[in-house]
Parts: C-alpha cells; sequence; structure tokens
C-alpha cells in the first residue's frame, strides 16, 4: 500500500477521514456513518446541495479502504484548487460562508437530517462561492434535540463577524490564534457593550457567554427538565441567527488601499499597456496556476484567471479583498480566490502538530508569481533585503512576473519622506543582481509614463 | 425526560450552549410560528395558496426563503 497518507487535518469526526493515494485525495466513510451517510444520498438531499453548489460533489469508487476494518466507503471528492482558511478571508465571504451553513442545516431538517458541526474550515470557496467540503457533516435528525453545532457555529462564524462588524476589522484575525473560533466569553468583552441590547447579538453571544460560565460543570444529560427542543424551534434558532449574520455589515470607506486604482498617476493609456505586457508574460509562461501577491483588488490578478488559469489575489489589506470579492459577485468572476495576507507575516503552520492548517507557502509551488507594485513594501517599509525576497518568491514558483519600483518613484519617495534612506543597494542593477541569482530574465519592458519596469523570470535549476 | 443527546457526536456540544437553546426554545419556535403564519396570510390574500407542511411542522419553502432573503 504504497503512496498512502492521512490527511493531518482529518482526525476529530470518526464518522471517516481524508487520506492520498497515488496523489488522487480520497474520503473513507466509516461503518459508524452507514446509516447517516445512507440517508444523505438516499434522501434526495445530496442531489439537491450538489445541484444548488452548496455541497462538493463525489463519486464512490470501488478503491480499498485504507482502513478496511472500519470502512464502508470510499469517495473521490471534486477538488478545490487551493485550500484557504477564515482567518485569510474578507468579511463577506466568512459572512457568505456562515449563512451557507445555516442554509445547508436548513434544507438538512426538511429532508430527516442535521449539520454535527458547524465549522468555517469545512467550507471552502469554489469558483467565487462558498461550498461545503465536507460530506461527512450531516446526520439523522432526532427531534426534541437542540442543534449540538451551535456553539461551533457562534465561534466560528457569529463572533468573528461581530468583532469585524462592531469593534475591528483587524479581530477577524483572532480566528488565527483560536483555532476553534473565538471563544464567546472573549467576544463578549471584545464587543460593544449595546450588544446585549441586541435580540440575535444579545441571545448568541452575550447570553450564550453567560450560560457557558454559569452550567460549564453541568450535564446536560442529567438535566431533568421536562422540556425538549422542537423541530420548530431549531428552525427558529436557525431562522434567528441568520437575521443576526445578515444584520452584520461592514463597509470598507476610509482605508488606505480602497481607492488605490483612483489616486495612482497612471493613465487610462498607461494603464492597458502595462496589462497588455503582463497578458505578454502570461502568454510566454503558460503557468497553471498563478498567485498575485499584493494584488489589492485584484485588477491585474483577473489578466490571468480570464485567460482560464487559476488565480489567488492576495493582499494585506482587508478593504481591497473585500471589494475584490465583491466584484467576482458581480461579475461572476471564474478562477479566481481573493485572499487576505500579510506577505511580511503569511498564515503559519498551526493546529494540532503544526499540521491541522497548512502555511501559505505549503500550499504552493505555484506555476507563477506575479508581484506588481509590491518589491518596494517589502525592501523599504519592511527592509527586506533584496536577495530574501528573491529567495522567497523563488521558492513559491517556477515563473515570476515582477514590477521593480525605482526610488524616484513617487510612491517610493512617499515611503523615504520620513526615513533614513538605508537603502543603498536598492538600484535597477542591484535589483537585477539580486533575482539574478534566483532566476533567469526572460523579458522586461519598461512601464509607460513611470521609472518602473516590469520582468518576466524564471527560477535557475 | 432527559434531554436527549446523540450517540454519535463527537464534538462537545458545551452543557452551557445545550441549555441555553433549551431555555429559549419557546421563543425561537414561537417566533418562528408566528413569521410562517403572517406569510401564510400574506399568501392567502396574495391567493397563491397554501404553504408546506413537513412532518406536521410549519417550514418556510424554498420559494419563501428567497422571498424572505430579498428584504
Amino acid at each position: 500500500m504504497s503512496g498512502n497518507q492521512i490527511h493531518s487535518a482529518s482526525f476529530r469526526d470518526p464518522s471517516g477521514f481524508l487520506f492520498k493515494r497515488d496523489g488522487i485525495l480520497y474520503r473513507q466513510v466509516n461503518q459508524t456513518y452507514r446509516s447517516h451517510y445512507d440517508l444523505l444520498m438516499g434522501s434526495g438531499l445530496y442531489e439537491q446541495l450538489v445541484k444548488k453548489g452548496a455541497l462538493v460533489s463525489h463519486q464512490e469508487t470501488d478503491i480499498a479502504p485504507l482502513d478496511p476494518d472500519a470502512g464502508y466507503k470510499v469517495l473521490q471528492p471534486e477538488v478545490i484548487p487551493f485550500i484557504s482558511y477564515p482567518y485569510e478571508w474578507s468579511f463577506s465571504m466568512l459572512k457568505d460562508a456562515a449563512l451557507l451553513t445555516l442554509e445547508i442545516c436548513n434544507l438538512s431538517l426538511q429532508k430527516g437530517m442535521v449539520l454535527k458541526d458547524a465549522s468555517a474550515y469545512n467550507i471552502q470557496f469554489l469558483e467565487g462561492k462558498p461550498v461545503l467540503i465536507d460530506t461527512l457533516s450531516f446526520e439523522r435528525y432526532d427531534e426534541g434535540t437542540p442543534w449540538v453545532a451551535y456553539r461551533q457555529f457562534c465561534q466560528h462564524f457569529l463572533a468573528p463577524l461581530a468583532l469585524m462588524a462592531l469593534t475591528d476589522i483587524r479581530l477577524g484575525q483572532l480566528l488565527r490564534v483560536h483555532i476553534d473560533g473565538i471563544p464567546l466569553d472573549l467576544a463578549n468583552e471584545l464587543l460593544p457593550g449595546k450588544v446585549r441590547w441586541n435580540l440575535g447579538l444579545g441571545t448568541h453571544i452575550t447570553l450564550h457567554a453567560q450560560a457557558q460560565q454559569k452550567y460549564a460543570k453541568a450535564d446536560s444529560h442529567k438535566d431533568d427538565r421536562k422540556k425538549v427542543f422542537s423541530k420548530n424551534a431549531l428552525f427558529g434558532l436557525l431562522d434567528s441567527l441568520k437575521n443576526t449574520v445578515k444584520s452584520l455589515q461592514w463597509k470598507p470607506a476610509g482605508t488606505e488601499w480602497a481607492n488605490y486604482y483612483e489616486i495612482t498617476n497612471y493613465s487610462g493609456s498607461a494603464f492597458e499597456e502595462k496589462k497588455a505586457v503582463i497578458r505578454k508574460f502570461l502568454d510566454i509562461a503558460q503557468p497553471d496556476s498563478v498567485w498575485d501577491l499584493g494584488a489589492n483588488n485584484g485588477v491585474f490578478s483577473r489578466l490571468a484567471s480570464e485567460k482560464g488559469i487559476f488565480t489567488v489575489a492576495a493582499d494585506i489589506d482587508p478593504a481591497a479583498v473585500e471589494s475584490d470579492y465583491q466584484n467576482i459577485q458581480s461579475e461572476n468572476a471564474k478562477n479566481l480566490l481573493p485572499l487576505l495576507l500579510d506577505l511580511t507575516n503569511p498564515s503559519a503552520a498551526s493546529g494540532w502538530n503544526n499540521e491541522e492548517r497548512d502555511s501559505f507557502a505549503g500550499r504552493g509551488p505555484a506555476g507563477l508569481v506575479m508581484a506588481l507594485a509590491l518589491v518596494h513594501h517589502l525592501a523599504i517599509s519592511n527592509n527586506v533585503p533584496l536577495d530574501r525576497v528573491a529567495a522567497s518568491f523563488a521558492a513559491m514558483g517556477q515563473w515570476l512576473i515582477i514590477e521593480f519600483v525605482p526610488k524616484q518613484d513617487s510612491q517610493v519617495q512617499k515611503l523615504l519622506s520620513s526615513r533614513l534612506d538605508i537603502f543603498d543597494n536598492y538600484t535597477t542593477e542591484g535589483f537585477e543582481e539580486s533575482f539574478q541569482r534566483y532566476y533567469h530574465i526572460q523579458e522586461k519592458a519598461a512601464v509607460a509614463e513611470s521609472d518602473r519596469i516590469l520582468y518576466l523570470m524564471k527560477v535557475r535549476r | 425526560m432527559h434531554i436527549k443527546l446523540i450517540p454519535l457526536l463527537y464534538l462537545d456540544p458545551g452543557s452551557g450552549s445545550m441549555i441555553l437553546q433549551i431555555v429559549i426554545a419557546a421563543a425561537l419556535g414561537g417566533a418562528y410560528a408566528v413569521k410562517v403564519y403572517w406569510k401564510k396570510i400574506k399568501r392567502l390574500f396574495r391567493g397563491k395558496g397554501a404553504d408546506e407542511e413537513v412532518d406536521g411542522t410549519a417550514v418556510l419553502t424554498e420559494d419563501q426563503q428567497q422571498e424572505n432573503d430579498v428584504r
């Protein structure tokens, strides 16, 4: 059984697990989950959800289970081109993921099933839309039972959304630290005091946090209350959570980058010319995937995605990523994944054994890395030596499209205006010399109406 | 009667989270029922006919959900 590898994040749920065999991803369904799986498939729920694009599709295969004693079936799920995590999503991405989770639970309930977990990590983005990737999240609904995933839903979705909308957008990053969602007592402390008067947030966060504290030691099995949780109450809970999530809004006004393309000194024709050069470089490199780093709202990422190349558009600014995602919705754009990422401190490998959530670089390599109007931020704002920038990009992908922004450029002058210029090496020659240690320069083109230069480079082998 | 928990549970649902739901169950169920029946009444006047009933429990049909979403 060579080439078998159990997925490092797939161990919590005894219903089954993911594994790779000869490079193909499979999901083993265990015997213990058999009746639930059969109900999912037999009730029409699977078909309904897949048709709506709410659940990844899968094929049942004939291959042998990895653990034959426990195994019932082996599925081959539809592949997601890039696994992203909630702390890398914009506000609306997390909000849409939350609403999808509630909608799936509602539809499941109409078919006699319920979601047994509500992990944000079970949602991924495919062609700009959220989709549930865990086929084993469903179980037979047992009337009378409260929603077992209620706490998880509030920690993974409601708390971060409320904090981002009502306190500070950057608090979404708490999800990086709290891998099972933001503890509700912490969220309650950080939220403005007025939320307790809001019916939804007051109930699902404030009261919820207090109940957790009060009943921390209670055994709910032994609770002798006469009441049970009716199906109607569960529909009501889902409806209440939906209304609460929907009421949360975040408008990215007044942030650093939101109007970047309106304030730069590009003229329309210079902008078009830059696009034409990048298109030409993409045609030469023919990459299978692109990581556009410092993508802003994805204007240049679309040059790749519109050619049918799967493209990750990563940016540090929550407003830019939000704007990118909103545009994807209105354009119905394909092959594009917006991602919130600070390149000076990219997502780390985290969770159990540092293996549950992959680092950013660990999800590569990409076919081509694109770094437009980025290098001055790394080299000057963050003091990264140019050869280290080159080494980092070279590890991420075979090809590189990079724009060098020289010192005399107004954007660089702005960065230098309040600090000592210690960057003697930051010249066109210094840049080329540093990058040529890792790359061959294949093409070079001046950007019109500026002193900037675009390069196409290929990694030295 | 005990609060029923499903034997297959693999996550700790949290005692507080389960108990809170039971405490607010009547309010949730009541509010939901009012919402569904209000929609029924509105539909009746628009002549679209009555709602579906699943297992005797009023549920919003997909149509209504979408209608809801638009608002």
